[in-house]
């Protein structure tokens, strides 16, 4: 494949990426790399301190890696204007600039972006976040759940090819925060979106990919099923009963099962020998037929399990990567 | 010419911000203020020393215009010791009421601190609260820099012409034969000086701005900076003029010691600091009004670009 076609194929890359503070004291993202391809969802992942904004930071073009490459749509993010109408970004922690009401803040901002139709695109955007009351009213005015809406409207404004979102819905109530994952959800498929949560559920439901980071270093990079090894693992929840844990390994198929928990039972499996439905019926039956009632069953670990798992796992960043 | 729109758009965008800010406003006002008091202080001393003038010439019997000359030679040499020896430029500025140039002077002086004040968080006051970031994906950072550069220089010259048009008004009613003519020249020069010699330390405000991400370090770090140009302007005009005084003496005696090198080194001193130069941006001759607007905007420009060197690469 051609570099053109490959650049193509990616939306953005990080390669080999490191961004060290303090004189390389402190390594925020350690030798990181990951790409995004065109139209998908992208989660970055992990607990505090792992890299993720500023990785986020540095496909903006707010910071400039130590080391390595990181180019969006084929730019780099710190050339001067590379990627002017063509990004999308909501930092996590940028106060809105005082002085000015929020329906001018946007129409100056779509302005400064070459947007044909300025204060219509900044009033619709506004609409999209459910937030047209904002316009003119002064950011000091606002909540914090409204500052981040009209900061998520600014980075929608113009519908640019790529959305980086860093946190989007911290600090949101329930229902907010579930428009605003609308909004992404919506947006899934015409641009490529990236976003960064500390909300595991919300990025198991909005990504197709996800990467997770940890102390600076990328620890897996997949898709969210490869990540939680959903098509090899499920939970079911255990209401009262006796779980027959030697019945259930000897199913066909079954690689191994366990109760980490009294009400938890966890089954590994082999879907090549067993698939999926045949499997989780298969247990279901064994154990109502032994008189355990069961209150739900979940297929893979949850992705939170898996971020848990962070601190034993080794870091598998290069393998993962050249896989992707 | 992308760039130049975006430049004009974030100038556009902030001079409405700032004309509607209270603090600027508050400023403005200030300076106003500190400017008519200065004018009302020197209305005052002028009015005391032209009273005492008119008592002394009918004590002595004498008529105004039997003195006029000595009047004018002892403003002849007041100018030379407040502006320059320069012939031209005495002449021109003896037909500007005293009160116009000493009150020019004096907010030379204050401007910079003003404009420190003024402008000391055009960059660090966004980099701080990282409000920058809603800009720097929308625009090049040098626009950035350009931008908010052009919108102080553009408050400043609103603000000294409103100065300079309060100042002409009180000098016209303290001085009934300065015509309506010779008024708008004066304004016109006073403004344009006043302008061109903001360019420089605006230019400056820019580039300490841009050096933190606390805006409290930048005004601190503006502040000492001009501190700095005072110093080694004052240290370059005192040991040139030791020079210039070593070699008259020793035109009359020849056998006199020439003062140490040391001297003419620290002489140089002077030419470091944009306040050197704010003499001839009264002259009546264009070309050296011109030559040093070009020093200022080379001042102006080498701020500007170190601005940017720090802007361009620093992390927002």
């Amino acid at each position: 494949m051609s570099d053109a076609r490959e650049s193509d194929a990616r939306a953005i890359e990080l390669r080999k990426v490191s961004r060290w503070f303090n004189g390389g004291t402190v390594k925020a993202v350690d030798d990181v790399s990951f790409m995004v391809h065109p139209g998908e969802c992208f989660g970055l992942i992990g607990p505090n301190g792992a890299g993720k904004t500023t990785s986020f930071s540095m496909m903006c073009g707010y910071l400039r890696p130590t080391h390595g490459q990181v180019r969006v749509m084929g730019e780099d993010p710190g050339r001067p204007g590379a990627l002017k109408r063509r990004l999308g970004a909501l930092p996590q922690d940028a106060v809105l600039p005082f002085g000015a009401k929020v329906g001018w803040l946007l129409t100056y901002w779509a302005r400064l972006s070459g947007l044909p139709q300025p204060e219509r695109e900044a009033r619709e955007s506004l609409e999209k976040m459910d937030l047209a009351q904002a316009w003119g009213m002064e950011p000091q005015e606002l909540s914090h759940g409204m500052g981040k809406r009209v900061a998520m409207a600014q980075a929608m404004m113009g519908a640019p090819p790529v959305l980086l979102l860093d946190e989007p819905t911290s600090g949101l109530d329930p229902k907010i925060a579930a428009h605003v994952r609308g909004v992404i959800r919506d947006a899934k498929g015409r641009q490529t979106v990236v976003v960064s949560s500390h909300n595991l559920q919300e990025l198991e439901e909005l990504c197709d990919r996800v990467a997770i980071l940890d102390r600076g270093k990328l620890q897996q990079v997949g898709t969210v099923s490869e990540l939680t090894s959903r098509s090899a693992e499920f939970r079911v929840q255990i209401a009262r009963g006796t779980v027959p844990l030697e019945a259930v390994k000897a199913l066909k198929g079954c690689a191994g099962a366990s109760l980490p928990q009294p009400a938890m039972l966890v089954v590994q499996y082999d879907a090549k020998v067993s698939p999926d439905e045949e499997m989780i019926t298969a247990t279901l039956q064994l154990l109502i037929g032994h008189g355990v009632f069961v209150l739900g069953v979940t297929r893979g670990r949850r992705l939170e399990d898996r971020v848990l798992e962070l601190g034993e796992a080794p870091v598998v960043a290069a393998a993962v990567v050249s896989a992707s | 010419m992308e760039q130049l729109n975006e430049v004009a758009i974030i100038w556009g965008a902030e001079v409405r911000r700032a004309v509607r800010s209270a603090r600027v406003i508050t400023l403005l006002a200030l300076y106003l203020m500190f400017t008519a008091l200065v004018l009302m202080g020197l209305a005052y001393a002028f009015h005391q020393v032209q009273q005492q003038i008119d008592d002394q010439i009918a004590l002595r019997g004498a008529t105004q215009e039997a003195v006029q000359p000595q009047l004018e030679q002892l403003k002849q040499s007041f100018l030379g010791g407040l502006f320059s020896d320069d012939t031209a430029l005495l002449e021109s500025l003896a037909k500007v009421p005293l009160i116009v140039l000493l009150t020019f002077k004096v907010t030379l002086f204050f401007l910079p601190m003003y404009i420190a004040v003024m402008g000391f968080d055009q960059i660090s006051g966004e980099i701080g609260p990282r409000s920058i970031r809603y800009l720097s994906v929308r625009a090049r950072r040098s626009s950035i820099l350009w931008g908010k550069y052009l919108s102080q220089a553009t408050l400043l010259g609103g603000l000294v012409l409103v100065v300079d048009l309060a100042v002409i008004a009180v000098a016209r009613w303290l001085t009934p034969s300065f015509q309506p003519l010779a008024m708008a020249t004066t304004l016109l020069k006073c403004w344009l000086a006043a302008t061109v010699f903001s360019l420089a330390y605006v230019a400056l405000s820019s580039f300490c701005s841009s050096l933190f991400r606390s805006a409290a370090v930048s005004l601190i770090f503006n502040l000492f900076a001009l501190f700095g140009f005072w110093l080694v302007n004052a240290i370059g005009e005192g040991a040139s003029r030791v020079v210039e005084r070593a070699a008259k003496l020793a035109e009359e005696d020849p056998s006199l010691e020439a003062p140490s090198k040391v001297y003419t080194v620290l002489g140089w001193l002077q030419y470091a600091s944009p306040s050197h130069y704010s003499t001839n941006l009264l002259h009546p001759h264009f070309l050296k009004f011109l030559g040093t607007t070009g020093v200022y905007a080379a001042f102006a420009a080498a701020f500007l670009v170190m601005g940017y060197a720090v802007l361009r690469r620093r992390d927002l």
